[in-house]
């Protein structure tokens, strides 16, 4: 059993003098855990309505099968089942999702619910509802399809064979999207180079974050008004809406979208549109509330899995100096059967391009493709978490073949502290960092300078001892612009959020926000920034829990997603608590007799600077405007009640040179790991780890370091045992806990963490985003085990998650695992 | 998964091929058989319980007589339906002569599908190996009675 420690009460600090400004920064108690440690919070499963039936969907057995015929009839006979809908009802009442990939991509039809063929193992052919789960689920047994069985396609790389199975006929392709990327002069940089390293392939293994909480949703149909109201706890409710209504044919206002409590998201929330809408038309057809609850082994089996992604053919120029002079790969992305939030993993990459290095002749071959597996969805680290841990094999692989210190290599090779901001290849703008100076720490952090010893006391014990660093970007505030590089038809670029901030007849400072928190304490955050512009305590500040599409605190992008809340979310209360701000000082001017400049907010009072015994509390402010407001000036441009849309300052990209600022902020993350191996039997234990992150100004430093001891865990069930193999029939092989493990508090090794605050200069609070910082610590595992077999043939760790079998077959077999390795040198 | 094996009987070919083709004789070789409905002579329905999991999983198979060559080869395809399963099935069997007995090369592609694929793996393949050897035995005690008959 490992002895696990929470961080030193105060981790490494970067700036110990900085000086302290308000609330924001401060550990104020959470306004959320009230509730939430009393058992007092509402998930949707919570909401219940009178006479609500209870949805089940069938699900296919097969991996890819024609259906010949769905029958319903015996499960309609049984007592208490009140109504089923069939893929062939959703064909006639619906329209296909849009895609967002130009053809063949776009071309692939998806529904609510299987039309005509399955594509995956789980995906849902057809749903009964009924007056209880159980029966609803018994019901669903008694629902017979005829299935016609196809050769399933299971292995992206085969995907454009010849011979291959076809998914989606209407496409003609299993390919979703592919295209070139090519930045600097790749063929210059080999002319150069005094080294070629070649690499045959890697894998970054198919898994997801697994949140305590399933998805799900309550639905009401309003027959009167032709409203939907879904009780639910969908992740971006802006963008699921968009999916959505066109599918059913009606508009987007009328489809509301209510969630308070979250159990955890991860992005696995994001693509539930298909079941929503399947929930949708029951509760129309029924006309009765019907709530689906989804079950765990379908959460794993048929929800959303991060993508799965093989890179091949890699080619990295290098000096004798140890310089990186850029890299070529071709990637092979697996989207599961269908593409729904893809193919932007296609260019979400892209954000990150060169990782933290200042190589600048990139060249990457990008080609998706559809499989007969669960679709994925944006999974925490999205897209970003497989290329920069190619990024960093790249570096270890190639430091261990040319004989090069990986530590330095890599503070030779990282952009530099005095470089930022710093355009990358691509255009990116990396806004700010000291990735040097966050390695160090870490470094520190795991005793590195007695390194050595440790590993002759490890051996000692008869065990190998290895350490690894990750390093990566956790780059935040996307610009949806960069979706114009896939497919030039879409009309999305920026991004946007909202909140609406107003004083209340009593004095309330009331605080709706557009985003859709799951854990990450935005009521708690909100309420501080309130707190520090208004003068008063974030105690007095009270924030809507959860998002409501009534409160109109919503815009297109709203949601909680892709590591941005601190920026746009923040920035958004901001700009409507400084409107706020300034109508309580123009109202307070027009009582007191004074001028706007001569009232400032402080101790809960709007009062005169030159006289703080003149005072009007803000419920006076608020009770005068709202209930006693004879007399006031006619031209008095006041309403108490402020919204503002907060909007990144974002360009279009240049679409002929995939070119342009795909996101705003970069938060860094270096991880260092210490492993030791049994090297009988490839069982291995983290005896040490180390995260260090840098995400600009810190509104609530606890928050933050409860994201890294998040994302660490991820990180570390990502890199040592969670991942969904299928067999060669499409079955999942891991479809609920019992195959599937994720890291429990036993299974965490001392976790040291710490931290510098680069304050990024393109935010309105400094803040950057930084929920999203794991994929340093799958490859810190990665580069720890492979370390620690260097004496045992230096077998290379080619695969991202690697269970013990996997390190055993690298112990009994290194040979194999170095066949992909070249090196040409002049 | 695919399963292949080679077995002799003793008993010269004719008999071993009636045995085959005999509805009755082939349900007793199965272990778990609670019932066996011939529909035609390359039509039959069997009801299962294997022996998985608590309580066992119920299981309704349907056979179906494939390709055959009179004393040398038989197919026999079979599709079952439980609850949480679906099983398909392709069997071969490939006779010849063993001195005065008989060889029989048979392979068999089992596909599993469905939650019990998925949840039971790492029983799976036992199983299927436990259930093919008492296939085997039994249909060499039925082989052994259709030649004392014979006699």
């Amino acid at each position: 059993m490992t002895e696990t420690t929470v961080a030193p009460p105060k981790p490494v600090v970067a700036e110990p003098d900085k000086p302290q400004k308000g609330w924001a920064g401060q550990n104020v108690p959470r306004k959320e855990d009230k509730r939430l440690l009393q058992g007092a919070g509402v998930f949707f499963d919570d909401v219940k309505r009178h006479g609500m039936g209870y949805v089940h969907f069938v699900r296919s057995p097969y991996a890819h099968a024609r259906i010949r015929s769905v029958d319903v009839s015996k499960a309609l006979e049984l007592d208490g089942v009140y109504g089923t809908l069939t893929g062939d009802e959703v064909a006639i009442l619906t329209d296909p999702f849009f895609e967002l990939s130009v053809p063949p991509g776009a071309d692939m039809k998806d529904y609510a619910l299987a039309v005509g063929k399955a594509r995956f193992v789980g995906e849902p052919v057809a749903a009964v509802v009924a007056a209880t789960r159980d029966l609803a689920r018994d019901a669903a047994e008694l629902v017979e399809v005829d299935y016609d069985p196809l050769p399933p396609l299971v292995d992206a790389r085969v995907a454009e064979d010849g011979g291959a199975p076809i998914l989606h006929e209407e496409a003609g392709s299993n390919v979703v999207w592919e295209g070139t990327f090519d930045w600097g002069d790749f063929e210059g940089a080999v002319a150069e180079a005094d080294h070629v390293v070649k690499i045959k392939e890697l894998h970054f293994d198919r898994f997801s974050s697994t949140p305590l909480e399933c998805s799900g949703c309550l639905v009401e149909y309003n027959r009167g008004t032709g409203q939907w109201t879904m009780y639910c706890n969908h992740q971006m409710p802006g963008v699921g809406a968009i999916w959505m209504a066109p599918a059913m044919r009606v508009g987007i206002d009328k489809l509301r979208f209510v969630t308070q409590d979250i159990g955890g998201g991860f992005g696995n929330k994001i693509c539930l549109h298909p079941y929503f809408v399947a929930c949708c038309l029951l509760a129309r057809k029924l006309n009765r509330a019907v709530q689906w609850t989804e079950w765990r082994t379908d959460q794993h089996t048929a929800n959303a899995h991060g993508n799965e992604r093989w890179f091949q053919e890699i080619e990295v120029p290098v000096n004798a100096d140890g310089t990186m002079l850029g890299f070529k790969v071709k990637a092979v992305d697996d989207c599961g059967a269908f593409p729904r939030y893809e193919p932007l993993g296609c260019i979400i990459w892209a954000q990150v391009t060169p990782g933290c290095y200042r190589w600048r002749n990139i060249r990457v071959d990008f080609t998706q493709v559809v499989t007969n597996k669960s679709p994925v969805s944006p999974n925490r680290g999205y897209s970003r978490m497989q290329h920069l841990w190619l990024t960093e094999r790249i570096i270890d692989i190639v430091a261990a073949e040319l004989g090069l210190d990986p530590v330095q290599v890599r503070k030779q090779n990282y952009v530099k502290h005095e470089e930022f901001p710093y355009e990358t290849p691509n255009g990116c703008i990396y806004d700010s960092g000291d990735y040097a100076r966050c390695l160090d720490i870490a470094l520190d952090l795991i005793g590195y300078p007695s390194l050595e010893e440790k590993r002759v006391d490890a051996e000692s014990r008869g065990k190998l001892l290895g350490v690894g660093i990750g390093s990566t970007l956790d780059s935040g505030t996307n610009n949806f612009g960069q979706s114009m590089i896939l497919n030039p038809e879409l009309q999305f670029s920026g991004n946007n959020e909202v909140a609406t901030v107003k004083l209340d007849i009593f004095g309330e400072i009331v605080v709706t926000l557009g985003t859709v928190p799951q854990g990450q304490g935005h009521e708690t955050t909100a309420a501080q920034v309130v707190a520090d512009i208004l003068g008063c305590s974030p105690d007095d500040v009270h924030v809507r829990a959860g998002h409501d599409t009534y409160w109109n605190s919503h815009a297109g992008f709203s949601g909680t997603y892709a590591s941005q809340f601190a920026v746009t979310g923040l920035g958004a209360v901001k700009g409507a608590t400084d409107m706020l701000a300034g109508e309580m000082k123009k109202l307070a001017s027009v009582v007191l007799g004074c001028t706007p400049d001569d009232i400032e907010l402080a101790g809960g009072m709007a009062r005169m600077k030159a006289n703080p015994e003149v005072a009007l509390p803000f419920m006076a402010l608020g009770a005068i405007l709202n209930a006693n407001n004879a007399g006031l000036p006619q031209d008095l441009d006041v309403t108490l009640n402020c919204r503002y849309v907060y909007r990144p300052p974002f360009e279009k990209p240049d679409l002929e040179r995939k070119y342009g600022n795909l996101t705003l902020t970069y938060a860094s993350q270096v991880h260092a790991c210490v492993v030791e191996v049994d090297p009988d039997t490839g069982v291995y234990e983290l005896v040490d780890y180390a995260a260090v992150d840098d995400c600009g100004n810190r509104i609530h430093p606890q928050i933050v370091e409860g994201q890294v001891h998040g994302a660490t865990a991820q990180a570390i069930g990502a890199a040592t045992h969670e991942t969904f193999p299928y067999d060669e029939d499409g079955n999942l092989l891991t479809p609920n806990f019992y195959d599937y493990h994720v890291p429990h508090a036993l299974d965490m090794p001392p976790l040291k963490t710490g931290f510098i605050e680069s304050e990024s200069p393109f935010t309105p609070l400094g803040a950057k985003g930084m929920g999203e910082g794991g994929g340093a610590g799958i490859h810190a595992v990665c580069a720890a085990l492979q370390d620690a077999l260097r004496t045992r043939g230096s077998p290379i760790v080619t695969d991202s998650c690697n269970p013990y079998h996997r390190v055993w077959s690298l112990l009994q077999d290194p040979a194999a695992s170095r066949a992909g390795i070249e090196i040409s040198s002049r | 998964m695919r399963v292949e094996g080679e077995r002799e009987f003793a008993a010269p070919r004719q008999t071993v091929w009636e045995v085959l083709n005999d509805p009755s004789r082939l349900a007793k070789t199965m272990p778990g058989v609670q019932s066996f409905d011939v529909q035609d002579e390359r039509h039959w329905r069997a009801n299962l319980k294997i022996p998985l999991g608590p309580g066992g999983l119920k299981m309704s198979v349907d056979f179906e007589k494939g390709e055959e060559r009179e004393l040398e080869y038989a197919e026999l395809h079979a599709k079952g339906n439980g609850v949480g399963a679906i099983m398909n099935m392709d069997t071969a069997f490939h006779l010849s002569d063993a001195g005065s007995g008989t060889r029989m090369k048979w392979e068999a592609d089992v596909h599993i599908l469905g939650p019990i694929a998925s949840m039971g793996q790492r029983v799976i393949q036992p199983i299927v190996n436990q259930q093919v050897s008492s296939v085997l035995a039994a249909l060499d005690a039925q082989v052994q009675e259709a030649s004392a008959a014979e006699a």
